[in-house]
């Protein structure tokens, strides 16, 4: 065994078992440091197939944005941070992911099965799986992938529409998490209740829906407290 | 860095991550959960592209810039599903997917 399958086998070790964690772990907020270290983990599948850029992007991406989004958006939801554990049909999802994975090792991998005299798996597929890269590494591919993403006869149209859908989801982002406030409150409110009605007609209630106004007033109250305290 | 590492290896681990998240997306019983499995897919999507631009046309860069698509994409899925969980926790108290069905027909 080469060093690099020891480190292969190592790294696919971490990000099976955390990504296992983070579909099955009651605490939510564990969930989400799980998910760390699995993309600590494909950052390192990035670095072992010589595509240290996306390393560098995966950790920056990844691990610096989009995991500190989902660590606010659990906070932010914190009562019913300890969820169940699955819903009513996690047996069936299971099994559906079982069977899918079952079929796709059969589809990649070297190795096969015979049922009734039948062979599945291992594909004939017109470029060597099982070889090693034969081709050296690409020296300075980060300069190409920058030259050909703005280059317009290559990827420069794709990129812009990219850089489009950033600013859009941004926006979209804000606008959609923004705090109601006045008039805009109260339509909300009344819509939500309307619509609890029509649909959950045959639900007891379980609680009183909470109205946004009362909400702000909560929070501004506690934010005047915090400034008495402070003075 | 890729001696003795065949590449159906990086696959089936990807393969693996992939049937991880959808069942993550499948059976999880929060809107936050089923949106981590869906970055989960994501990435077992990147490793693929990038083990395949590694493995077979390393000259040529659309493996790689699928990749740096699937980034963007990626990102842009997390900040508008997360503003939408946070949005409809404020008007429901509730991220239970099987909740959430006022769209529902």
């Amino acid at each position: 065994m080469t060093l690099q399958q020891i480190l292969f086998i190592v790294i696919s070790l971490v990000v099976l078992g955390s990504a296992v964690l983070v579909v099955t772990t009651r605490n939510l907020f564990h969930a989400a440091l799980f998910l760390v270290v699995s993309f600590f983990g494909v950052a390192g599948f990035y670095v072992l197939l010589d595509a240290g850029f996306f390393a560098a992007a995966q950790v920056l991406v990844y691990i610096g944005a989009i995991s500190i989004l989902f660590i606010f958006a659990v906070m932010l939801t914190r009562d019913v941070i300890t969820a169940q554990r699955g819903n009513s049909q996690w047996q069936a999802a299971a099994i559906v992911a079982g069977v899918i994975f079952l079929i796709m090792a059969l589809l990649l991998g070297p190795f096969s099965v015979t049922i009734r005299g039948r062979e599945f798996g291992n594909a004939n597929w017109p470029f060597a799986m099982d070889g090693n890269a034969i081709k050296a590494a690409p020296g300075n591919f980060v300069g190409i992938l920058g030259t050909g993403l703005v280059d317009l006869n290559q990827y420069g149209v794709p990129f812009l529409l990219a850089a489009v859908l950033l600013l859009v989801a941004m926006v979209g982002a804000i606008w959609v998490a923004r705090e109601l406030r006045g008039r805009e409150a109260e339509r909300a409110a009344a819509e939500t209740a309307v619509d609890d009605a029509d649909m959950d007609a045959n639900q007891p209630v379980q609680e009183p829906l909470p109205l946004i106004e009362t909400e702000t007033h909560e929070a501004h109250d506690s934010r005047n407290a915090a400034a008495t305290e402070k003075h | 860095m890729i001696n003795g590492i065949p590449l159906y290896w990086y696959l089936i681990v990807s393969a693996a991550l992939f049937c991880i998240g959808l069942y993550g997306v499948m059976a999880r019983k929060n809107v936050i959960a089923v949106i981590m499995g869906v970055e989960l897919m994501l990435n077992a999507v990147n490793i693929n592209l990038i083990a395949f631009w590694r493995y077979i046309t390393p000259t040529s860069i659309s493996g790689i810039t699928f990749a740096a698509f699937i980034f963007v994409v990626a990102a842009a899925e997390a900040a508008v599903g997360l503003a939408l969980i946070i949005s409809i926790y404020r008007n429901t108290r509730s991220v239970d997917p099987e909740k959430i069905d006022s769209m529902k027909l």
